[in-house]
């Protein structure tokens, strides 16, 4: 049996993340939509691929993120994951409202976790603890003009499943 | 008082019943071992926080740990913020880690703790040029420290007789011998970032997920635990006990304890 290399805790997390924007009504998905390729585009993007969304997400919010850190330690089968959400609006209170919500789903570790595991699309990951390590204040963004950003940075631990030899299954 | 000078004192107290009871009819062991058993456990921890070997591994494991952390966290803000962050990494490297222009250094202070400043490395490569005739490249060393301070800059034609630039597609060309004045060399989004960021991240509680993320708690345990073994000598039956002899041997489970690779 093949392993599947591509899932990765960062993207169920993403979507996991943009599943509670839009039931909190804090996005709209048809905002994001893109004519070009018929869906609508997760505005929960990479930091490699921010460059090439610039035009599409222009003057909308949305949110870059970044792993900052990847380590295993001592117990090998535990993983623990930095990851760094950039905010971006043009409007205040709509980072303050993404923010909070993001404090709100993710500061609560073990329960965090637990959420995260009822949301998850695949049975290979398992999240243990998930908390908010630091916000920075709301500054004007000196990267895109007119929008306002903010960052959240998430530490999370998970393992992935595994085989008899400790090999991911 | 120093809580170890306050362990140390009290147990001073001990070597008096360590030296034994005067001889008898009935000799009895229990009372000198019992105490020399405290004596030992007490020099152990009393001595911890001097010894040379514990210190530099306490200051070691959690500064590595800081460093690669604080590493990280900077590299990840500068792709995310490339404008405010490019300074501190050599020419169209932003975000790499073999190319930053910054390191973070330790302050020894006494006793287990130390102060984490940070240095500007001097930048190695030539500043890039459009203008394909150039011929002579040049290397702005102090790259990250001027712009990081936001220091103007006054740029002289050094063995051309005039400078000559790309400005917006054209090139232009300075009368000979004159200046060019650059107010803000990285552009204004640049001053004083690096310092921002070095800010949160000791300010806030990225520091403190390092700290716990180096292990140390649990490389201390397993050290100690392993120094305050008491030594064979003590646990056989003898009538007499002598301080120094204890202290030595505290002296040395420590450091074989905390003087050996992690």
């Amino acid at each position: 049996m093949t392993v599947d290399y591509k899932i990765d805790a960062m993207f169920e997390l993403r979507k996991f993340l943009w599943q509670e924007l839009k039931d909190s009504k804090i996005f709209k998905a048809s905002d994001y939509y893109s004519e070009g390729s018929d869906s609508e585009i997760i505005p929960i993007i990479p930091v490699q691929q921010s460059p090439e969304m610039d035009q599409f997400l222009n003057g909308k919010k949305h949110i870059v993120y970044d792993k900052i850190g990847i380590s295993y330690e001592d117990i090998w089968l535990i993983c623990c994951e930095k990851i760094l959400f950039t905010i971006y609006s043009s409007d205040i209170t709509e980072i303050y409202e993404i923010r909070n919500l993001i404090i709100d789903l993710f500061r609560r570790m073990d329960d965090s976790a637990k959420d995260a595991n009822r949301a998850k699309t695949t049975s290979k990951l398992i999240f243990h603890s998930i908390n908010v390590v630091e916000t920075s204040p709301i500054d004007p963004s000196m990267e895109l003009q007119g929008y306002m950003s903010s960052d959240v940075i998430l530490e999370v631990k998970y393992s992935r499943t595994t085989g008899p030899n400790g090999r991911f299954d | 008082m120093d809580s170890s000078v306050a362990l140390l004192q009290t147990a001073s107290g001990l070597e008096r019943l360590m030296a034994g009871s005067r001889p008898g009819i009935l000799r009895d062991s229990t009372v000198a071992q019992i105490s020399a058993f405290l004596y030992y456990e007490a020099a152990v921890l009393s001595k911890l926080t001097k010894n040379s070997e514990f210190q530099n591994l306490f200051k070691t494991t959690i500064f590595n740990q800081i460093e690669k952390d604080f590493g990280s966290y900077v590299d990840s803000q500068a792709r995310v913020k490339p404008r405010s962050l490019h300074h501190v990494y050599e020419w169209n490297k932003t975000g790499n880690p073999a190319a930053r222009l910054f390191k973070l250094t330790k302050l020894d202070t006494d006793g287990i703790s130390f102060k984490v400043n940070y240095d500007f490395k001097m930048s190695k490569s030539t500043v890039p040029s459009k203008n394909k005739k150039q011929k002579r490249r040049y290397v702005f060393a102090n790259k990250a420290m001027v712009m990081e301070t936001g220091m103007p800059v006054v740029i002289r034609p050094k063995s051309a007789e005039r400078l000559v630039f790309e400005l917006e597609g054209q090139t232009i060309f300075m009368p000979k011998g004159t200046s060019v004045y650059v107010k803000r060399p990285g552009g204004s989004q640049a001053t004083n970032q690096f310092s921002l960021s070095y800010g949160r991240f000791f300010g806030g509680q990225l520091v403190n997920s390092s700290i716990k993320a180096s292990g140390f708690q649990r490389i201390f345990t397993s050290k100690l635990a392993k120094s305050l073994e008491v030594p064979l000598n003590i646990k056989k039956v003898q009538y007499s006990f002598t301080a120094g002899k204890i202290r030595t041997q505290a002296d040395s489970a420590l450091s074989s304890s905390f003087g050996g690779s992690l």
